[in-house]
């Protein structure tokens, strides 16, 4: 019965404050549309780092079926020749620079790829053969790495040796910025939403206040008198966010599904799926947004 | 039921207290009216009741509890055993007669099949058969003021508070409350009015209490609005808050009420 009551409170407050309840909606909506964009970056950038982005600095990709370059002229790399390197990569002149380093197999690098690129079609017409083996150089100061690549470049089986972390560190820069800004962005709109819903609330108090005023005469408790108003600025908060998970959604779907990574196939996107675990947190965001600013302007507005 | 004991209440340091010092007791199941000039001090002595305000100083005593020591979330447990009655009514105007009388009860939480059937049965008590499902604007004052009560009394509170109930409604009407009133206090429950309406007291002849400038001046039992016999400083008839004096009681005097007026009138005059 409580319950019952309680929703048509609830019910006949949305009804009468319509226009506030859609301009909560619609400001939570953008404020956390922002908050989630700067989770998307950050997911995104985790994605592209792979597995061994945070792991090593230096890459020495051996010579597979179909390279080109100088050093590969006798073919794929042979064992002898991944012995010669790891053989160097163990001698003193290099050992000083290196901390430890890893050999990556065709089938390794080929489950890794598999695992950054699992949203991407390519996967499906890449076999490990087509992957170069690799050895993965922990550096001891990620500068020296002019030194590995001059040792390197020019060893017989050595297709490249790349520099991964400084290629992606500049676009990261850039990604982390972007997220910075809509996470300021989403400050300023966050602002904005917590005082509308105060504003709503009160106007939702003061345009009940007969009512609570007879609820409080007739001896309601305070919580079957301020639930109402309190889950009012909840319930269009998290109109708000789901909104905004809908549209992140949306974003991931159409915008990095079917155009962004149709133009750059080499670079792994996350999966709309993935930003979906944005969702839970948006919303509980939103709960507690309104939450609070709806509880803090009852007590100030809703003598109980 | 009500117990005032050494009350005063103190809006602004500078004025004089709203209440001063009172001492009073209201027993469980006596009808009492509190009458006095506006600024007397009657509102704010109900608010104490209903701890909308705490008292300056001194206890007040309701049900046996003092409310000062009642926390904040069982003030509502508090105002569950009081009904409440305003001049104004305020009735839910898109509410009908019947959702108004029913609300007190969904606020508490009461069931639905409860609410069925205790609300005709008030309703029946307060003489509103068969308007249940009337809006508040398609009825008169009185009957408005009927609806009021039923709400303030279908949670069966131990104690009933008038605010001047019948200050907006016409002799016959007002006579028609009081009588819905007095079931009431039949039934058991204390009922305290305030008022300014002479006609009524003088009819019922209950229990008056007047307050003057947040004091009480007279307190007595079957008595009339204006006492009949002038007062001379502030020492007659005061009952002892302790109950121990019995109040003294002027038995209804013989004649009509015409006659009874025009006394009180040159007892004033004698006053002024």
């Amino acid at each position: 019965m409580r319950l019952a009551f309680v929703l048509s409170e609830i019910g006949s407050g949305l009804r009468r404050n319509l226009s506030m309840v859609i301009s909560v909606i619609l400001v939570t909506f953008v404020s956390l549309t922002f908050v989630g964009a700067a989770g998307m970056l950050q997911l995104q950038i985790n994605q592209m780092k792979g597995y061994w982005y945070d792991k090593v600095q230096v890459a020495i990709f051996l010579c597979s079926d179909g390279s080109t370059a100088p050093g590969c002229a006798t073919g794929p790399a042979t064992p002898e020749q991944e012995d010669n390197l790891r053989k160097l990569l163990q001698s003193p002149a290099v050992a000083q620079y290196v901390n430890d380093f890893q050999y990556e197999s065709k089938d390794d690098a080929y489950k890794h790829f598999k695992e950054q690129f699992s949203n991407s079609p390519i996967v499906d017409s890449v076999t490990p053969d087509q992957l170069p083996a690799s050895f993965r150089i922990n550096m001891k100061d990620p500068e020296k790495y002019e030194i590995i690549s001059e040792t390197f470049s020019s060893q017989a089986g050595v297709e490249t040796v790349i520099d991964q972390r400084q290629l992606l560190e500049r676009l990261f820069s850039a990604m982390n910025a972007a997220s910075l800004v809509a996470v300021s962005v989403a400050g300023v709109m966050i602002i904005c939403a917590i005082l509308l819903i105060a504003t709503t609330i009160r106007l939702s108090a003061f345009s009940r206040r007969r009512e609570t005023g007879i609820m409080r005469l007739v001896g309601a408790s305070k919580m079957v008198i301020q639930l109402p108003f309190i889950l009012e600025g909840v319930i269009a908060a998290v109109i708000g966010a789901a909104l905004a998970s809908v549209t992140l959604w949306s974003v991931a779907h159409f915008f990095l599904g079917e155009v962004l990574s149709k133009q750059y196939p080499d670079t792994a996107f996350i999966s709309p799926g993935q930003t979906l675990i944005l969702a839970p947190a948006l919303i509980g965001l939103g709960v507690v947004l309104a939450g609070t600013s709806s509880l803090l302007t009852l007590r100030r507005y809703l003598r109980v | 039921m009500i117990r005032f004991e050494n009350v005063t209440k103190v809006y602004d340091q500078k004025a004089r207290p709203a209440l001063d010092s009172i001492n009073l007791e209201i027993d469980r199941g006596e009808f009492a009216f509190l009458v006095g000039a506006s600024g007397s001090g009657k509102s704010t002595f109900l608010r104490l009741v209903l701890k909308e305000d705490r008292a300056s100083s001194g206890a007040v005593y309701v049900a046996g509890q003092n409310v000062a020591n009642i926390s904040s979330w069982r003030v509502p447990r508090l105002r569950r055993g009081i009904g409440v009655v305003f001049q104004d009514f305020r009735l839910l105007p898109q509410k009908t007669v019947f959702a108004n009388v029913a609300f007190a009860m969904q606020v508490i939480g009461k069931s639905r099949s409860v609410i069925r059937d205790t609300v005709p049965e008030v309703l029946k008590t307060v003489g509103l058969e068969g308007k249940e499902n009337r809006l508040p604007h398609e009825l008169s004052g009185g009957e408005q003021q009927r609806v009021a009560i039923a709400r303030a009394v279908v949670n069966r509170p131990g104690i009933l508070l008038a605010d001047e109930p019948t200050g907006n409604l016409d002799p016959t009407t007002s006579m028609g409350i009081m009588g819905v009133l007095d079931k009431i206090n039949q039934n058991g429950t204390t009922v305290v009015m305030a008022t300014h309406d002479d006609d009524i007291v003088n009819e019922m002849r209950k229990r008056v209490v007047e307050l003057k400038n947040g004091v009480v001046i007279r307190d007595e039992a079957k008595a009339l609005y204006t006492s009949m016999i002038p007062i001379v400083g502030q020492s007659r008839r005061l009952r002892d808050a302790s109950g121990r004096d019995e109040p003294q009681i002027i038995p209804p005097r013989a004649g009509s009420r015409a006659e009874a007026r025009a006394e009180i009138r040159t007892a004033g005059e004698a006053q002024a």
